[in-house]
Parts: structure tokens; C-alpha cells; sequence
């Protein structure tokens, strides 16, 4: 009750809604996006309660007794799946502390599997912040009227993704990407900006057709399973986020078959993306308190040094619009973004 | 032996060869050579030998899942999320079902075929598309809202249960709703106490066979982004972590044991009722066993936490009318249904070569899946019950994970993708053949053995003719569930029209993915009709 009435501004806020709904609510977000680190599984004696609680207020409501309890709904976010989503939810876990002991409110992670899920979320208004790649960013910015990017991280003004191919290719790295036109090929997400978008672009600006390759482009659906894909051989070569390979090379787990070939030019990826109904709920200065938030985050500080580590990122730069304009550019060209 | 003596006269030898069953076979042996072409067998090479190092890390690993403490928790939290999901979109669909069979009943139409033909076309839309499908849609309406799982799974087979119901209550005899009608009875009393009591047992098995279906459905749609089970099998699959992987197969392979375990007890009790004026007196096990499910269905509404405010909100109607606009009208321009038409094709060639190879493997795991019908060693025994549990592990794994397993072996093409459906629904239908063969009618082979034949003599001419019949009707039904799995995988390589959708839905391209999404459920009622038909020819 009183969920559907909370979340549209056009919609009066008739019937005071008890104090405990937004738990409720929480609860089933929860468990509809899966249970996570951040979203803590609650004890069946606090969800009994809960539901107690919520039937007396909803008594209560129905006499005109209660008092109007306005207590805000907390602030979703969330994130595109992208490099591992173990990592996801633990960075997310630890974002959602940092950020709600920084802005005063309650703020809730969800998690989501599915980048065409996340965006669709976005504009629905399940999620508030969202931490989307370059591409599922423009397409959540087109589809959500209002909302507004809040920051990067230093690295994603300066992205690269890496062609990697099997060794058996007996190609040695070069910064030619012809010869990939004859070979079995894979990206990874079809709406990954490093693991689909700019490599097309990229391959297309040097002739080779992004969508030609034999028996057509598979699609791996994330980062290690291109890796894993290129490894066996059943792809020839593929291509992925660059910051994915080197923390895989980092940690040893680059199989010997697979060869780094070329690394592809600079463009912008990852970025916080507002929606337009949390500036409603938490007031107009909300994206400016985000920003600072972000920007403000120190490696010196213990606590935010390990949110940085998390995102692998140094610091945090305000970002806007504007610096996507290329991607949206390049989407609508491969038909992306509409 | 009264059942020996009341059975009608064989039917005379037939002496010519049935040419509609000849032409049905022909037909088919076409249909399979045509998808053998195009999977790519014949050209080149398909087998990738080098990636076996990765599929043997996938099968290892089934030996060591990851049991600990923190991820057992998230597994045993995720497993009741998905038992919800399932029981409440079992419910939902036996409820959508008892409330359509009369609209699709052929005794509602009586002698007007065409309204008939028409209410059962309409079914198709629903039944179309997978439960997936339905989820991806759902979820741009209702965002997060858990109706998403519970309507994903309640759509489509509330749609089934609806047919199913119609055709149980058309097959039912009719003897006490005729009485009560001549006898003065209103049409609806009539229903009730006349046809209902006499279909009230084929009502109950099948609801209990949808709930079993139900708990693998809820598995694929965590794979969307509903929760549960799926949606942990989703995030270790997309990292790879094939000992997480396994632990949530394992989880869902118990989930799946038990509601086949719980739904063959009851469709057996349905079957064969304990002797002894059982029809005057309420069978306390079936009253106990509904109890429980209403109750399982109280407690999945309250530990989803839904409600119905969800589904009348202003934000849901504003987000359908967002999604209708922008999806209508359909895309027609001449390059997307030139893609569609060829990637329907490979679909068909898909769900075509998925079929015969888990027809082919089920057949022979069949004497091996079956129970027994004289008491056994040991041996057999345990080779019948290592065999079950293989066949729930094949089914236990969703078909996306077989793909990319398939694909570290295999090149890329049709074939990696026919095979996980394959696989997979070999798993199933391992089950059902074996099920076939308990309850297959042994008097031929028995006798040919009396008569003095091999063996293998009275299994060719006694086993096999008898078992024909009902194994390629399981094949034919079969064959229209995996024409929808198909859509879903296939993503790798070259795989038919579910990459066409889910290019279509990841660009957002509404108009695009109505035209697809029209195009799927064409191609399911097609197949539905062929097989429809082919089974009345064959059987």
C-alpha cells in the first residue's frame, strides 16, 4: 500500500503513509533484484513486525488518526553489470555506507543482472543513481528526461579497450586491425560501450566491418567469458575493457593462449547518471551535493581510499553531458541508441 | 482379468501401408536433413578440441561446490525467493486457467468451429513467448515489482493450463451433466455437479505437474534480473566461477527433486485412489497436499511482499502507455523482415536438431531411466537411480549455461546452440520416456518371449512398436517448448532470432521488437500446429 501513490509527484499524497513502508517496499526490491551484500536479508521476527506495524498504521490511516509520517524513501542505486559482479555488489555495498553517512539519507543498493534491465529501471524510477558505462548511459539519459551525469572516474576521460587474439592466430601485436577481419570474432555485452561500442567503431574506422566478421560476431555477455571464449579458441579473437585485462593480468589469471593485440584509441566511458525523481524527493541541490561528495573523496582517507580502490580509480572528476555527445553519436550509427 | 476380457476386438491387420503416416515421416526426415545442412556439419570442422581444458574445469567443478557459510546463506535465502516465485505463478496460472477453459472448451462452442478455432488462436500470444520474454516486457512496465516474476510465469502458462483444462473437461465423461440437463438442471449446476467431480482428478495431476515446471521457469527469469536462484547462477556464470555455479544447480536440482517427488506422489494418488469406497470419502493425502500449497502460496505473497496496489499505480500506466507508444506501430521496413525470415529459419534448424538429439539420447537412457517393473539387484538399481539424478542435473542446468559450455568445444554456428537445448531438454524428456517405458504394456514382448524369441527379438518387435507411438508424441510436444527455449540461447555464434531480439530489445528499438516478438509467436503457433498435427498422424 501507499507505494504506487509515493513515487508519482502528480498523484496527492492522500492517505499518510505509514513510517514502515518504505521497508516493505525495500524488501520486495530486494528480493526481486536478488539478495545482496547491501541489501541484508531481515530477521523474520523484524519482517513480522514489520507487517504488524504496517497493518496498525494502516488502521490508523483508515480512522484519519495518524499523523502524516513522511519519511523519504531511500535513494536506489545501482549498477550496470559490467567487469565482476562480485565486485559489484561489494563496491556497491560499501558506496551505499559511504554515501549515506555523507548525505544524511538512507540509501539502498540494487542489485540488477542486465544492462537493458538497468536502464529500463532508470526510467521507470526503481533506481536513482545509477553507475552506467558510457553507452547505457547516453540510452538511460535519452529515455529519462531530467536526469544528469554527476561524475567519472579519472581514468574514464581516457578508456581503452584491448583486442586480444589466440595465439594460434600466430598474429603478433600491431596496431593494424585488418587482419581481424577474417577471423572469428566476439564482443562481449551487445550494449558494452569497451566490449562493443567504440571497438566497432574503431574496427570501422579502419575498414574492417564491425558486423562482417565469418559466421558473424558472437556476443560473450561479459568480459571473462571473451577471455575465456578467446582462450579455447572457439572465437579467434575478441576484445574487452582494458582495466578488466590488466586486473586479470594482475592477478595471473590471463590464460598463455590468449595474446594481447592492440589497444584501441581514448574515448569516455563509466558515470554516476541522476534520475529526475530523486531531485524531487531529496531536494533541487541533490546533484551538486553528489558531485561534491564524489569529487571530494581523498585517497589519504582511509574510508574513502577504499571506495576509490573498489571502482580502481584515483579520484573522481565532475562530468558532463557533453563529453558523451561522441558515443551518442557513434550509437546512433550502429543503431543503438534511438 | 476383467480388464483383459472387456477390451474392445483388435482391429483387423491393415494391409496397406498408411500413405498420411508415410507422408508425415518423409516430411519429417526432410526437416531434420534440412537442419543437418545448416548446422555446418557437412562444410568443415565444428569440434574445437583445444577448449576442452575450459569445459573440463566446468565439469570438475561439479565435483567441489563452493559451501561456504556466507554463500549458503545467499543460496538458501535465493532458493525461497525462487520456491515463491514458483509457487505463486503456478497458482496464478492454474487460477487463469480454470477461468479460460470454459472460454476455450469445445463444449462452450458446441457446433460454432469458427469462434472455437478463434478463442484458441488467441491463446497463442500468451503461449508464445517464453516466460523470459515475458519478464524482459514485464519488467519496463512494473520495474522491480516482484508481480514481474509471478505474471512472467502466470502469462504463458496460465495460457497452457487454460487449454489443458478445455480439453480435460471436452474428454471427461459427460453421462452425469447430461442427466442433471434432462432432469431440469441449469447449464452452470449442471457443470458443476455433472462434469466438474468427474475431471476434478485430471485437474489436480496437471496443476501439480505446472508447479514443477514452475520452479524451473522462476530459475530462468532470475537469469533477467527477477531474483532467486537464477539471479546467483547469473552473477557467478558472468564471472565464470563455475564452483559457485554448481552450488546454485545443486540448490535448484533439490528444489526440482522435491516438487517432482511431492507431484508424482499426488499424480499417482489421483491415479489409483487406496481401494475401498475411496469415491464417497475425502482422500485426507490430496486434501493435505492442496492445503499445503494454499498455504505455500499465503506465505510466497507475504515473503515477496506483494501487492496488488502495484499493478493499478499510475506509474504503471504510465510506463505501459510509454512502452505501447513507442511499440506500435510494428517496423516493417524490408532489411529487419529479410533478417527475421533468415534468422527464423536457423531457429527452426535450432529447436529441429535440439529435438532429435534429445529424442535420440533419451531412447537410449530410457531402459536405464525406467524403474524396474520386477524386482532388481543392486546394481540396477543404483544405475536406475545415478541415471535420474544425471538427467535432473542436465535439466537443473539452464540452457544459456550449456551454450557457452558447448561453445569452448565446439565453433561457433548452429550447432553449440541445438546442442544446449538439446541437452537440456533431454533432461526432461529422459524423464518422461522412462516414465513411458514403466507404464508401457508388456504383454507383447512377454509373449513373444513365451513364443520362444531372443531377447533382443522381443524388445524390437514386442518393446519397441508398443513405445513408438508415445515417444514421438513426447518428442512432438517437446519440440514446441523448445522452439521457445531456442530464443534463448544462441547469443554466441550464429543463433537464430533470439539474438535478433535481444539485439532489438538492448537498443531499445521498440517498434523493431514488436515486429520480432509478432514473428516468434507466429513461428510457435506454426510449430504448435505441425506438431498438433503430426501427432494425431502418427500416434
Amino acid at each position: 500500500m501507499g507505494r504506487s501513490l509515493s513515487r508519482s509527484p502528480e498523484v496527492p499524497r492522500a492517505p499518510p503513509r505509514p513510517s514502515s513502508a518504505h521497508v516493505v517496499r525495500s524488501a520486495a526490491a530486494a528480493r526481486s533484484g536478488g539478495p545482496g551484500p547491501g541489501s541484508v536479508p531481515r530477521p523474520f521476527a523484524y519482517r513480522a513486525r514489520t507487517v504488524i506495524a504496517l497493518l496498525l498504521a494502516a488502521v490508523l490511516a483508515g480512522c484519519g488518526a495518524a499523523p502524516a509520517a513522511d519519511r523519504q524513501e531511500p535513494l536506489r542505486i545501482g549498477a550496470v553489470p559490467d567487469q565482476d559482479p562480485e565486485v559489484l555488489q561489494r563496491l556497491h555495498g560499501t558506496v551505499a555506507d559511504s554515501l549515506s553517512e555523507a548525505l544524511g539519507v538512507d540509501v539502498e543498493y540494487v542489485p540488477v543482472t542486465d544492462y537493458a534491465a538497468a536502464v529500463s529501471l532508470f526510467r521507470t524510477g526503481d533506481l536513482d543513481l545509477v553507475w552506467f558505462g558510457g553507452l547505457t548511459g547516453v540510452q538511460a539519459r535519452l529515455q529519462t528526461p531530467g536526469s544528469v551525469p554527476i561524475a567519472q572516474r579519472d581514468v574514464d576521460a581516457d578508456f581503452h579497450s584491448v583486442f586480444v587474439v589466440n595465439e594460434a592466430t600466430g598474429l603478433a601485436p600491431s596496431d593494424d586491425l585488418a587482419p581481424l577481419a577474417d577471423l572469428r570474432f566476439t564482443y562481449g555485452s551487445e550494449t558494452s560501450t569497451s566490449g562493443r561500442l567504440m571497438p566497432a567503431w574503431f574496427l570501422a574506422e579502419q575498414g574492417v566491418d564491425p558486423a562482417g566478421f565469418p559466421g558473424g560476431p558472437g556476443f560473450s555477455g561479459s568480459h571473462d567469458a571473451t577471455l575465456a571464449l578467446v582462450a579455447s579458441g572457439s572465437y579467434q579473437a575478441g576484445v574487452l575493457n582494458e582495466q578488466v585485462f590488466e586486473a586479470r593480468k594482475a592477478a595471473g589469471e590471463i590464460p598463455p593462449s590468449v595474446v594481447r593485440y592492440a589497444r584501441s584509441p581514448a574515448y569516455s566511458d563509466y558515470h554516476w547518471l541522476l534520475g529526475p525523481d530523486a531531485v524531487e524527493r531529496f531536494g533541487d541541490d541533490l546533484p551538486q551535493r553528489l558531485t561534491d561528495h564524489f569529487t571530494g573523496l581523498s585517497a589519504d582517507d582511509p574510508a574513502d581510499a577504499e571506495v576509490l580502490d573498489l571502482f580502481g580509480a584515483e579520484s573522481f572528476v565532475p562530468t558532463e553531458a557533453a563529453n558523451y555527445e561522441q558515443i551518442e553519436q557513434i550509437g546512433r550509427d550502429l543503431g543503438l541508441v534511438n | 482379468m476383467t480388464a483383459v476380457l472387456s477390451r474392445a476386438a483388435p482391429p483387423g491387420p491393415r494391409l496397406r501401408r498408411n500413405r498420411r503416416r508415410w507422408g508425415w515421416s518423409l516430411a519429417g526426415l526432410a526437416l531434420v536433413a534440412w537442419s543437418l545442412a545448416g548446422s555446418g556439419l557437412f562444410p568443415g570442422p565444428v569440434v574445437n578440441p583445444a577448449g576442452s581444458g575450459e569445459v573440463g574445469r566446468f565439469l570438475s567443478a561439479a565435483l567441489r561446490p563452493e559451501l561456504g557459510a556466507g554463500f549458503l546463506a545467499v543460496v538458501t535465502e535465493a532458493t525461497l525467493v525462487t520456491l515463491a516465485y514458483a509457487v505463486l505463478g503456478a497458482g496464478l496460472s492454474v487460477l487463469l486457467g480454470a477461468l479460460g477453459a470454459p472460454l476455450v472448451a469445445r463444449a462452450t462452442w458446441g457446433r460454432r468451429r469458427p469462434g472455437w478455432r478463434a478463442t484458441r488462436a488467441a491463446l497463442a500470444l500468451p503461449r508464445g513467448l517464453h516466460e523470459a520474454v515475458w519478464g524482459l516486457l514485464l519488467v519496463n512496465v512494473l520495474g522491480l515489482d516482484p508481480w514481474v516474476g509471478v505474471l512472467a510465469i502466470a502469462i504463458p502458462y496460465g495460457a497452457i493450463t487454460a487449454k489443458v483444462f478445455a480439453d480435460l473437461l471436452d474428454e471427461a465423461p459427460r453421462g452425469g451433466h447430461d442427466a442433471l440437463l434432462a432432469a431440469g438442471a441449469g447449464r452452470a449446476s449442471a457443470v458443476l455437479y455433472g462434469l466438474l467431480p468427474t475431471a476434478a482428478g485430471g485437474l489436480l495431476s496437471y496443476s501439480f505437474y505446472r508447479l514443477e515446471c514452475a520452479v524451473r521457469s522462476a530459475v530462468v527469469l532470475g537469469l533477467i534480473g527477477a531474483g532467486g536462484l537464477g539471479y546467483q547462477l547469473a552473477l557467478s556464470f558472468s564471472s565464470l566461477r563455475w564452483e559457485q555455479v554448481w552450488t546454485t544447480v545443486y540448490a535448484l536440482a533439490a528444489l526440482c527433486l522435491a516438487a517432482d517427488v511431492a507431484g508424482r506422489a499426488v499424480r499417482r494418488r489421483v491415479a489409483a485412489p487406496p481401494p475401498g469406497g475411496a469415491a464417497y470419502r475425502r482422500d485426507r493425502v490430496l486434501t493435505g497436499a492442496v492445503a499445503a500449497v494454499v498455504a505455500l502460496a499465503v506465505w510466497s505473497a507475504w515473503y515477496l511482499a506483494l501487492t496488488p496496489a502495484a499493478l493499478f499505480s499510475a506509474r504503471t500506466a504510465e510506463q505501459l502507455g510509454y512502452v505501447v507508444s513507442a511499440a506500435w506501430p510494428p517496423a516493417t521496413d524490408g532489411g529487419l523482415l529479410a533478417t527475421v525470415w533468415a534468422t527464423a529459419l536457423v531457429t527452426i534448424q535450432m529447436s529441429v536438431l535440439g529435438i532429435v538429439f534429445a529424442t535420440v539420447g533419451a531412447v537410449a537412457l530410457a531402459p536405464f531411466a525406467a524403474r524396474p517393473s520386477a524386482p532388481a539387484g543392486a546394481a540396477r538399481r543404483a544405475v536406475g537411480v545415478l541415471t535420474r539424478l544425471g538427467l535432473l542435473l542436465l535439466r537443473a542446468v539452464p540452457p544459456p549455461v550449456w551454450a557457452l559450455v558447448l561453445l569452448f568445444v565446439l565453433l561457433p554456428g548452429v550447432l553449440p546452440g541445438a546442442l544446449a537445448i538439446g541437452v537440456y531438454t533431454m533432461g526432461v524428456l529422459g524423464r518422461l520416456v522412462g516414465e513411458a517405458v514403466e507404464e508401457a504394456d508388456r504383454r507383447p514382448s512377454a509373449a513373444l518371449r513365451a513364443s520362444g524369441a531372443s531377447a533382443a527379438g522381443s524388445r524390437l518387435y514386442g518393446t519397441a512398436p508398443t513405445l513408438a507411438g508415445p515417444v514421438l508424441a513426447l518428442a512432438l510436444y517437446r519440440w514446441e517448448v523448445a522452439i521457445r527455449d531456442t530464443v534463448l540461447v544462441g547469443l554466441l555464434g550464429a543463433g537464430g532470432i533470439g539474438v535478433l531480439l535481444s539485439a532489438e530489445t538492448s537498443s531499445f528499438d521498440w517498434a523493431a521488437v514488436t515486429t520480432v516478438l509478432t514473428a516468434i509467436v507466429l513461428l510457435t503457433f506454426l510449430v504448435d500446429l505441425v506438431s498438433d498435427r503430426a501427432r494425431a498422424v502418427l500416434r
